[in-house]
């Protein structure tokens, strides 16, 4: 090993570790983002999950068909179900004064119409009502008369069984009720290689996120060095030394690559073992061999890319507040426009596509790939590909940057 | 011996070449003083010689071998130490001097043996856990000076090594720099300031816009080649006089008068006795580096 490289990484490493505004932004920052972000949007990654709008059934029939249909809606748990009295004024009041949103009304004869609505009488049947609260969103008020609407149809098709199986003789169970669960509800599953797995969780969306968005905070050490080294003539003292730029640049690389990856290691133990604390589901490896290879590709194709940026930034800067707020906005924007901070797929399509452009979205694509759908090598080889021709892209503008500017000394 | 021969160079979109045909012979193991005011072209001269620069033309020999010859055979031959405090603020006095000795290639007990020597030398040992940042100025004058000897070079150009320092480290590195001849290293010193360059310097050049106006040893430069006469007066000196004479105001009531040969001194007094002006004081002959450098570009050094 040249001790001249040598030389270059420990200084450059013990210049990053008293680094204390560099450090924060690369360590702690990313686990508190982690933290609160896996924290708020937990219920926003998980279908099925209880709405946080209340119920409340005011049955006026209290027969067991009506009862029935009150334990069906339960059942389906999308919305929270409040007891509430069963008195229609009550009810009314309990809405106006905003404590619950819906209040679902089971006219008397309920049950003994189930079946017949036109009635034998030929008068109409009395519908169920629903009164609301006029504040709740329209897509939340179609969303619970679908469910009450599935409900019914499935009390009506129960009620129909039993009543159609006495008729035809056909064996009933004895006790079995309206009441029984059926095996019809719906389970989610998402489609990832050869196994079925559950919807990527809050925590597997912004573990590798925030790590992304973390790795291309080095552009604030890396450029709060790199701007002293040329202010202060350092730069042209090891040039003098015979110290040739791509040795330089040499020195910088590693050591900031191997923080990268030390991030990577951290951010992962957070979601792993801290964010189970908080109550959130834990992070998951993928668990062979040949995934885990994968995912450290995408990490380290990550690194190399907002390595080389961050060079190119320490390039373009003149003063390292320039650099700070060049550095520091180009990573909010990219992160932003890259789905960071808000997931790719609740973009609408015209975003996803500009989102497209973004690195940090090329190295989350990866993760993913791996992480979601047990992508293999081949599978994350775009990802890959963008993220390395952008680094040597990156590279290759920030040498010339740095020729130029010798040039125009000389 | 250094030999920098017919040296030009010419920035780019600059309108005048910040060298002009540069010839300098500077012996080894001396200090070698290069004065000239601000601009005059002594930083880009010592440029060329540290291989930042490359001249447009001439040649640069050291021992008789291109200089290029000699920094490929041995990197270290050369050292450069810049006006800029060239080291890492965040960096202790001993991580700065480990990372640039390991820069040149140095390593184990030689890399220590010359930290320790460069600490040394530049009497940093209570400061040698503190951090560069945390130094005065006249530390961080010494450190920047200590970095350049490391890897022994056999040329140490100092570019400018005192500014901004308080009096007492501006003594302590003459002192230190006037006495690295002695341990084989041939020194190149710019500065602006003649007291320095007449203290330490036993071969000066005095440059102005990229060009030598005067070389050779100091005695050699501050001897005036014509009788110049400088007088302060008790009164005013009389037209007459003045005009046979060409003389300059130079101060109040003090003249420079050019004469013919030294022996009109003698008639001069006689006829300043005769027009009632006492003479204060005089010199005849010996200027300081001011007065020389006054007399070739007719501006003061300190502009």
């Amino acid at each position: 090993m040249s001790p001249r490289l040598l030389a270059l990484w420990l200084k450059e490493s013990i210049a990053l570790t008293r680094d204390k505004h560099g450090l924060l932004a690369l360590f702690i920052m990313p686990t508190i983002f982690i933290l609160v972000m896996t924290m708020a949007l937990r219920d926003a990654f998980t279908p099925g999950v209880t709405i946080d709008v209340s119920y409340s059934v005011v049955d006026l029939d209290q027969t067991p068909i009506s009862k029935a249909l009150v334990k069906r809606l339960d059942r389906a748990a999308a919305f929270k179900k409040v007891e509430g009295s069963n008195d229609l004024g009550a009810a009314r009041n309990q809405l106006l004064q905003g404590k619950q949103s819906l209040v679902l009304v089971l006219p008397k004869e309920f049950g003994s119409r189930l079946l017949t609505p036109g009635g034998t009488d030929g008068k109409p049947a009395e519908p169920m009502t629903l009164l609301l609260d006029p504040a709740l969103s329209p897509t939340l008020q179609l969303a619970f008369r679908n469910q009450v609407m599935a409900a019914l149809g499935a009390v009506r098709a129960d009620e129909l069984t039993v009543k159609a199986g006495k008729l035809f003789g056909l064996p009933v169970t004895p006790g079995a009720t309206l009441e029984k669960d059926w095996p019809d509800e719906i389970r989610s599953e998402a489609v990832r290689g050869n196994t079925n797995a559950k919807i990527p969780s809050s925590v597997q969306q912004n573990v590798p996120a925030w790590l992304i968005f973390a790795m291309f905070f080095v552009v604030i050490p890396v450029s709060s060095i790199f701007i002293i080294e040329r202010q202060q003539g350092t730069l042209q003292r090891l040039r003098a030394m015979g110290v040739p730029f791509h040795l330089v640049l040499a020195g910088k690389l590693l050591p900031f690559f191997i923080v990268n990856q030390v991030q990577a290691a951290m951010m992962v133990l957070v979601g792993m073992y801290l964010v189970p604390q908080f109550g959130s589901e834990a992070l998951e490896l993928p668990s062979s061999l040949p995934l885990l290879l994968n995912w450290w590709a995408v990490s380290s194709a990550v690194s190399l890319a907002a390595v080389s940026w961050a060079l190119l930034i320490a390039s373009i800067a003149k003063t390292s507040e320039q650099a700070t707020i060049v550095g520091g906005v180009g990573n909010i924007l990219m992160g932003a426009v890259g789905g960071i901070m808000v997931p790719k797929f609740i973009m609408p399509a015209s975003m996803q596509k500009i989102a497209a452009l973004s690195p940090m979205a090329w190295g989350l694509e990866g993760f993913h790939t791996v992480m979601l759908r047990q992508g293999s090598f081949a599978d994350i080889l775009p990802s890959l590909t963008q993220l390395l021709v952008f680094a040597v892209a990156a590279l290759l503008a920030a040498i010339w940057l740095n020729h130029r500017a010798l040039a125009a000394q000389s | 011996m250094l030999l920098i021969e017919n040296i030009s160079y010419r920035y780019r979109d600059a309108a005048t070449p910040a060298l002009q045909n540069v010839t300098l012979e500077i012996p080894a193991g001396g200090v070698y003083g290069l004065l000239g005011p601000n601009g005059a072209g002594k930083t880009t001269l010592i440029s060329v010689l540290s291989g930042l620069l490359t001249a447009t033309d001439g040649r640069i020999s050291l021992n008789g071998q291109g200089l290029n010859e000699v920094r490929k055979e041995n990197p270290r031959a050369i050292a450069l130490v810049p006006q800029d405090y060239a080291f890492y603020p965040m960096l202790t006095v001993a991580e700065n001097l480990r990372f640039f000795g390991g820069v040149l290639g140095l390593s184990g007990a030689e890399l220590k043996s010359q930290s320790e020597s460069a600490i040394a030398f530049a009497r940093l040992e209570q400061v040698v856990g503190k951090r560069a940042e945390q130094l005065s100025g006249g530390l961080r004058r010494r450190l920047n000076l200590a970095i350049g000897l490391l890897g022994k070079p056999q040329l140490l150009l100092l570019d400018e090594p005192t500014v901004g320092v308080d009096p007492q480290s501006r003594h302590f590195l003459l002192d230190s720099i006037a006495a690295l001849p002695a341990a084989g290293t041939t020194v190149i010193y710019t500065s602006h300031y003649m007291e320095e360059i007449e203290a330490i310097c036993q071969k000066i050049a005095i440059v102005d816009q990229g060009q030598v106006l005067a070389e050779g040893t100091l005695s050699d430069i501050l001897h005036s080649p014509e009788p110049l006469l400088d007088i302060g007066l008790e009164q005013p000196l009389p037209d007459t006089i003045a005009q046979r004479y060409s003389a300059t105001l130079i101060g109040e009531q003090k003249y420079r008068l050019i004469l013919p040969s030294t022996v009109t001194l003698q008639n001069l007094l006689d006829e300043l006795a005769s027009a009632g002006c006492s003479v204060r004081n005089l010199s005849l002959g010996q200027h300081d580096l001011e007065q020389v450098f006054m007399r070739l570009t007719n501006r003061s050094l300190r502009d």
